[in-house]
């Protein structure tokens, strides 16, 4: 056996040969990273975004198989896909909420790339490339929910063309050839850029905006799907009435993000700027924000008129998304009355939120530097207590088969709920299937870390004097027996700064070990590359 | 050092105007080819002269429509069922009532209107009612005047122009009386697009 697997003959060789051919593509140019430990999600937000990319894709994929893009027949085709189709629902329900998790996650990816600057040191092209794919993404998802062809699909189809429309000059042209003439070719056509246009020049900006390091970690992709699939579960996206000309519309508000946009088209203004001209200078600034900003530092701390602007950002947008979700409940006024917002309250609260927005970034940056220096203080006093969860591996094993016992239950309870009609309860049970096994392969890593490491070295004599040499270069000191508090008095604060290079130099060995120890082992924190993922 | 610069990388005047040649080339030309006539949806402009077809099948004329009174058509005709069928091909031919001109026998009688609302595109329709006499919508009360299309109460009036004047179709009385619809231009400033509006002249 083992002679055969070094010999590398039949199916071994054949993996081999494309693993060494896999050398000469595109793949490992890009440098995965599988991280061995938990990593904060936030900077890998951009991966978890194109995993649910791919999501869409295939639900979509399957979406195709059944929907059909024609005037009078859309909405039943949904309904059928919704109602009949067997498992139609979950495939539906997964596209729905996969679409509102990949803006939500381009949202927040934009966000922390913003704040902790990331778009600087030649990051500009990966920026601009960033803004731009996340208007795509919007508009994607937008012409998603308008296909179905549903009362408040029909009045989104409506907004997007009176947009278009109230472009000057060459509106109403654009609108003819873009979206077609009438009701047949504004599904039909709105359909192929849903399916096809829109996603190739998302594919097209993701082939440039790919940073060359990217970091797949399982167990995060993993409870995402599972969100999402959860999300369907509980809330499971209705159909809405279909389209009837003859029929007065009911109040429709459009999807979370545009009910931004709504909001300023509520006031009555000139379409093409509330519609168009607010929202493209949004974009445009977000476009040129790294050309912008002249700072030298990249924490939000460090640029505080930055960080201000975007505080102040997303207060606005909160505040108008909220807004044009908002209608008076009060039905005695009449509807249209109801929709249109006062523009002066509008505009003066946004006007009125920059200095507030300013003001709490100012607060925010006092604060956190304040607590910056306090920890300073602190890591000056003594060493950081973390408390850590450590499982014997016996207790590893058990949770993993306790973990792999629950994912089974759920498999055959999401079947049999499936099979009882109950879709929405199967969904979920998928999505906590998903989360499980995230929870599954989180648990499995870490036993596989600590198997890893050394075995203890005897516990040191507790009073030696630390040998001071650099953290990284003692990795097996994990000692939690000697993670009792220093006995040397504190140090001066006014060294602390120099934190990692020359330690403190009265600082017992127990301190100087334990630093590093607070980290996971040092298997794990450097990251190896791992299996490249063709 | 610039001058070291800029002969490592740039051009040579000899390729210079070879790109030149080739970009003014394909420039001169392109106006000439309409390539962008794919987008629009040829049906959609079909610009022919065609009789005013009423629903039970006969040809409108002028003595014998009623004052004060609608009748659906369909324009483009297709013969598409769904085609024929959808909102964005359904104009109000009307008649109007005697007092704003509609006992005269010549086109001046007639009006066609879009029935997709300018505001949120329902259907509207024509109101014959007395004291009404007036376009009106079903779904969030706008009115239209119909002599000019041009909406004067509900939410499409304090639309901005263009969108407060409903697109209109014009006619042509033949020597029988019968009632033809001229080619219409879908432009703002000529019959107006559907969906959109019309400016007054």
């Amino acid at each position: 056996m083992d002679a055969s697997l070094n010999n590398r003959t039949g199916a071994v060789a054949f993996f081999y040969w494309v693993w060494d051919g896999i050398d000469r593509t595109i793949f490992t140019a890009i440098k995965f990273s599988f991280p061995a430990r938990f990593v904060s999600p936030f900077g890998f937000l951009g991966m978890l975004t194109f995993v649910v990319f791919v999501i869409l894709g295939i639900s979509g994929a399957l979406l195709m198989f059944y929907y059909q893009p024609i005037l009078d027949r859309a909405w039943d085709s949904v309904q059928f896909i919704n109602d009949e189709v067997p498992f139609g629902f979950h495939i539906r329900n997964i596209h729905y909420h996969g679409s509102n998790a990949m803006v939500l996650l381009a949202v927040l990816h934009m966000y922390y790339q913003y704040f902790s600057g990331r778009y600087k040191i030649r990051n500009e092209i990966l920026w601009v490339t960033g803004v731009i794919l996340g208007v795509v993404t919007i508009l994607e998802a937008f012409t998603g929910y308008d296909v179905i062809f549903s009362e408040r699909a029909e009045l989104a189809i409506s907004i997007a063309a009176s947009l278009t429309n109230s472009m000057p000059v060459i509106g109403p042209v654009v609108r003819d050839a873009m979206f077609g003439n009438g009701f047949s070719d504004f599904v039909l056509r709105f359909y192929a850029q849903h399916v096809f246009l829109l996603p190739l020049v998302m594919l097209g900006l993701m082939a440039v905006h790919f940073p060359r390091f990217l970091v797949f970690d399982v167990p995060m992709v993993m409870a995402i799907s599972g969100a999402i699939l959860i999300t369907g579960g509980v809330f499971p996206i209705d159909l809405g009435f279909k389209f009837d000309p003859n029929v007065p519309p009911g109040i429709t508000v459009p999807e979370w993000y545009l009910t931004g946009i709504y909001a300023f088209m509520r006031t009555q203004y000139d379409k093409f700027v509330t519609g168009l001209a607010w929202p493209l200078i949004f974009i445009i600034a977000l476009i040129l924000t790294p050309f912008l900003d002249r700072y030298k530092k990249f924490s939000w701390r460090d640029r505080p008129i930055m960080t201000a602007f975007g505080i102040t950002g997303i207060a606005q947008v909160m505040v108008t998304t909220y807004w044009g979700f908002y209608i008076s409940p009060d039905t005695t006024i009449p509807l249209v009355q109801r929709l249109v917002i006062d523009p002066v309250f509008l505009y003066s609260t946004m006007l009125l939120l920059v200095p507030v927005g300013f003001g709490f970034s100012y607060m925010m940056i006092k604060m956190s530097k304040e607590a910056e220096r306090r920890a300073k203080l602190a890591k000056a006093n003594g060493p950081k207590k973390v408390a850590t969860i450590n499982l014997s591996e016996k207790w590893l094993n058990w949770v993993i088969v306790a973990l792999i016992a629950f994912q089974v239950f759920l498999n055959i309870a999401a079947y049999n709920a499936a099979l009882t009609g109950m879709n929405n309860l199967s969904l979920f049970f998928v999505g906590l299937v998903l989360i499980v096994f995230a929870s599954l392969f989180h648990v499995y890593r870490y036993a596989m870390a600590k198997a890893k490491e050394a075995p203890p070295p005897p516990p040191p004599p507790p009073q030696e004097p630390a040998s001071q040499e650099l953290p990284a270069a003692a990795p097996p000191a994990e000692q939690p027996a000697l993670a009792a508090p220093p006995v040397a008095a504190p140090p001066a604060a006014a060294p602390a700064t120099a934190a990692a290079p020359p330690p403190a130099s009265a600082a017992p060995a127990t301190s100087a070990s334990s630093a590093p120890a607070s980290a996971p082992p040092a298997t794990s924190a450097s990251a190896p590359p791992g299996p490249e993922k063709p | 050092m610039a001058k070291q610069g800029s002969a490592a990388g740039s051009l040579s005047r000899r390729d210079f105007l070879k790109l030149m040649g080739a970009a003014g080339t394909g420039l001169a030309f392109a106006p000439f080819v309409p390539w962008g006539n794919f987008m629009p949806n040829p049906r959609g402009a079909l610009l022919e002269k065609v009789p005013v077809e009423l629903p039970e099948g006969s040809q409108a004329n002028v003595h014998t429509f009623p004052t004060n009174f609608a009748e659906v058509i369909t324009y483009p005709k297709t013969g598409d069922r769904v085609l024929d069928g959808e909102a964005f091909r359904k104009w109000q031919f009307i008649r109007l009532p005697e007092e704003m001109g509609g006992s005269a026998n010549d086109p001046t009688a007639f009006r066609a209107y879009s029935m997709v609302c300018l505001h949120l595109w329902c259907l509207w329709s024509y109101v014959s009612a007395e004291g009404r006499k007036r376009g009106e919508c079903p779904c969030h009360g706008s009115m239209y005047d119909p002599v000019t299309g041009q909406a004067v109460q509900g939410p499409a009036s304090v639309q901005a122009e263009p969108s407060n004047v409903l697109p209109q179709l014009l006619f042509e009385v033949d020597s029988d009386g019968y009632v033809w619809i001229l080619p219409p231009t879908w432009s703002p400033r000529e019959n107006g697009v559907i969906g959109y509006g019309r400016f007054l002249k």
